[in-house]
């Protein structure tokens, strides 16, 4: 069975444009808007991987990376955050979460594919 | 999906970004300290970067940028918020909003693009100095190799004789709880290259009793044929690289560096010595040698291992980073929307229609058969079925509000571009609208607002000198009544000036001498084609011109426009659109055999003509509890002969006027599907659609504003005739 991805941001374009590339690479995929969206999909779904955004509204990825960790089902789910801050300062407060893995936007399809296939293969 | 129709999804997004952008901006203007618009705004050009990235759209993804680094700036507080900022950063949203139209296909004439791309040019040198950089300080991220004295100092490095690339892995006890799973990245490795030889070390599994099987305690040696970069296999491990130990020696590594690796495995130098003799990564030879001359050679470094893994004291910049994140994370609740195709509501609503015309069918049967349980059945469904008729009708609502955003900024430019001191208050922006309807009246509202600012506000001087304050004030709202929506535009200006339009209007031969006008059908004037264009009246100049235009375009969503003005004192236009377009309560009357509609809130009430006026003359007056109503008689409007018995008054309102419209039966509240008339039936005046019965009949809808227009004309020939 495909694995399945969890892409939580708040642009519906990005989402579209990273499921379809993650798709085309043979991975299910979910969709969610905000981290509040993203913990509610996680009730319904399971994901092997969860691609985050750091800037959202309601709740950001940061918060939605901490909450997470609190989950029994999900604290062993990778998580590779989007951004386009990734400084050190990020990292750290990114590391303090949980979350290591980053992608710096804007990045091509490709590049998504590259860091997820690191960390889950289809 | 493809990725053109997500470019389409881009750009729909990027637009509402960017309008919330300028929202944020001017409440910013407001409000310079305003964090959360500060953090609205970044997050704004943030995500249209972010997504632009991925469609390639490279020019606009670099503007952002330096917006972006600006506005970083601004939310840590190292650049302060002032007006040229916030018009910098405005006039950045509209060059973004040209640019993301270019993306969705829209094109420039050559000299208007090249015009915005010296503009844009211009700009980021702007953004830069804002952000105090002088635009040279890209930061070369790119790591300074030590490649070249590497190559210098070649032929004196005695070298391993492997053919493979030799990597040491020793996994971080937390890389499991960060969700890595050693395994996967080397599978990943195994897409790369082949991996030849694997030994897995286990050195520091503690024993059972003591053992978090939450922790990982595996490292790895591994040998590895791979044509693949040294960059593309160091990047496997980007993700742990912090927690973990990792070494990368690429085949024919120098045995100086197979020395270190030895020296700094925690297992030992000897018992790695072993792992690379025994995976064929080394001769036993090689690492004799290796091991004689660090003997020879001073102790290894470690030190320099030790200064790499101090660093910054984490704690410190922990706990100045919580404190940010507090203040951030307090954002309003956002309200969640699904995005629909308008087609596939066009089709609900449509669907909702014939259901109301079937439901009606069915009850109209389940009365002829008398049936008494069934006539329940039938209205309760009927009952729902008018629930969702209106959820579904509700859908396609949208606050009005969606049109009034754009004019703060609107509002902003042209009253600096005018030198005027002007005020914008919206209200009612919730009330709801048929989306068809919103987007159509934008035009004609900017038209009506500019006019407003430009023509209706007078000058601050002259403001002050009749004793006015000195900012002007412009009311953008929105209201329900009786069925229709209406918006006001108003002003508090000099307001039209009566005389001059009618010494004008007399002028060009648009009232004949010695008609008598009131105010509104003054005023209404000026709504005639092509009316003040030359010779303009102070204060008056202008307000004319297309005024027509915005006539016609109301009229053609089956609205209105009237003007309220007091010399001095201001001006208010009114538009009254009908809330929608497709199913309404309707009253169903009859004229001579044949049913018609009348939309059910423009009825005030029904009253029986009385005998002394019953087969009167085609129209007529109504003494309405003392009040003189101007009567239509639709069976001779209609050419129909009346079915005899008693007729009756349908008293009908639209805006302020009433008429009394004379009917033969009537026949109650309907629910009634417009469907519109063909093409050769548009022009009927006072005839709106037509709707399908219950029993299949067909029923003409009236359209009442131009009956209620008939009866008052009426009204003043009769007393020009008198006069």
């Amino acid at each position: 069975m495909a694995k399945t991805i969890l892409i939580v941001d708040d642009s519906a374009s990005l989402r579209q444009v990273v499921s379809i590339a993650l798709k085309g690479a043979g991975y299910d995929t979910v969709e969610a808007c905000d981290g509040q969206d993203g913990l509610n999909k996680l009730k319904a779904h399971k994901a092997h991987l969860i691609i985050s955004d750091v800037n959202m509204p309601v709740m950001d990825g940061l918060t939605f990376v901490a909450e997470l960790k609190k989950l029994s089902e999900h604290r062993f789910t990778p998580v590779i955050m989007l951004t386009t801050e990734a400084g050190e300062a990020m990292k750290q407060r990114g590391q303090a979460v949980g979350a290591k893995a980053w992608v710096v936007k804007p990045f091509q399809p490709a590049q998504m594919l590259l860091a997820v296939a690191k960390l889950v293969q289809p | 999906m493809n990725v053109d129709e997500v470019l389409q999804t881009f750009v729909a997004e990027a637009r509402e970004l960017l309008l919330g952008m300028e929202d944020s901006l001017l409440a910013l203007e407001q409000d310079p300290a305003d964090g959360e618009a500060i953090a609205a705004t970044f997050r704004a050009i943030h995500t249209i970067k972010g997504s632009a990235g991925l469609f390639s759209l490279d020019e606009l993804v670099a503007f952002a940028h330096v917006a972006e680094t600006l506005l970083d700036r601004v939310r840590s507080g190292q650049v302060a918020v002032n007006g040229e900022l916030i018009a910098l950063l405005l006039e950045c949203g509209d060059q973004l909003g040209l640019m993301v139209g270019q993306a969705a296909g829209e094109t420039l004439a050559e000299d208007t693009a090249a015009a915005h791309a010296a503009r844009r040019a211009d700009l980021v040198a702007a953004l830069q100095s804002h952000c105090g950089d002088t635009g040279a300080t890209v930061a070369t991220t790119a790591p300074a190799t030590d490649e070249p004295s590497r190559l210098a100092a070649e032929e004196e490095v005695e070298r391993a004789h492997n053919q493979a690339w030799h990597i040491s892995l020793r996994f971080g006890p937390d890389v499991m709880k960060l969700g890595m799973d050693p395994s996967a990245f080397l599978r990943y490795l195994g897409t790369l290259g082949t991996i030849t030889h694997i030994t897995p070390l286990w050195d520091r599994l503690p024993p059972a009793d003591e053992m978090d099987p939450e922790c990982c305690y595996l490292g790895f040696e591994l040998d590895f044929l791979s044509d693949a970069s040294r960059e593309a296999i160091d990047s496997t491990f980007d993700f742990v690289r912090d927690d973990c130990r990792i070494a990368i020696l690429p085949p024919r590594a120098a045995l100086g560096d197979y020395l270190r690796l030895m020296a700094e495995a925690p297992e030992g130098t000897d018992r790695l010595g072993e792992i690379l003799v025994a995976s064929g990564a080394l001769t036993a030879a090689e690492v004799e040698r290796a091991l004689d001359r660090q003997r020879r050679a001073a102790p290894p470094r470690l030190g320099e291992i030790l200064t790499q893994e101090a660093g910054v004291p984490p704690v410190l910049v922990q706990a100045a980073l919580d404190k940010q994140a507090k203040v951030r994370d307090s954002k309003p609740a956002a309200s969640r929307f699904v995005r629909v195709d308008a087609d596939k509501l066009e089709e609900l609503i449509n669907q909702v229609g014939e259901l109301v015309i079937a439901g009606a069918s069915a009850g109209l049967l389940a009365q002829r058969n008398g049936n008494g349980a069934l006539i329940e059945a039938v209205a309760l469904v009927e009952r729902q079925v008018e629930v969702i008729r209106d959820r579904a009708l509700s859908l396609r609502m949208v606050e009005i509000g969606e049109s009034f955003n754009r004019f703060p900024r609107v509002v902003r430019d042209v009253s600096r571009e005018l030198g005027k001191d002007i005020e914008l208050v919206i209200t009612g922006a919730e009330t709801e609208l048929d989306k068809t309807v919103v987007e159509k009246i934008g035009d004609p509202l900017m038209h009506l607002v500019r006019n407003a600012m430009d023509h209706g506000i007078e000058p601050t001087e002259a403001r002050l000198a009749a004793g006015k304050p000195a900012r002007g004030r412009l009311g953008l709202n929105a209201y329900h009544e009786s069925g229709s929506i209406v918006i006001e535009v108003a002003d508090d200006g000099g307001g039209l000036k009566r005389d001059k339009i009618l010494a004008k209007a007399r002028e060009r031969g648009l009232v004949a001498p010695g008609q008598v006008l009131d105010d509104r059908e003054v005023f209404a004037l000026i709504f005639e084609p092509g009316f003040s264009t030359a010779d303009q009246v102070t204060n008056l100049s202008g307000r004319g011109v297309g005024m027509d235009v915005v006539k016609r375009n109301i009229a053609a969503l089956r609205g209105s426009i009237d003007i309220d003005s007091r010399e001095g004192a201001g001006t208010t236009m009114r538009i009254r659109l009908p809330l929608t377009l497709a199913i309404i309560d309707g009253f169903l009357i009859q004229v001579g055999g044949s049913p018609f509609v009348v939309p059910l809130d423009l009825v005030q009430e029904c009253v029986e003509l009385p005998a002394c006026d019953q087969r009167a003359q085609p129209s007529h007056y109504l003494d309405l509890r003392g009040e003189a109503l101007p009567c239509l008689n639709l069976g001779h409007l209609l050419d129909l002969e009346s079915s005899g018995g008693r007729q009756n008054v349908v008293v009908v309102k639209y805006g302020n006027r009433r008429a009394g419209l004379v009917v033969d039966r009537l026949l109650g509240e309907f629910q009634t599907v417009i469907k519109p008339l063909g093409q050769m039936f548009r022009h009927l005046r006072g005839i709106a659609g037509s709707t399908i019965l219950g029993s299949g009949e067909v029923a003409l809808i009236l359209d009442v504003p131009p009956l209620v227009q008939q009866a008052a004309d009426q009204e003043a020939r009769r007393l020009g005739r008198l006069g």
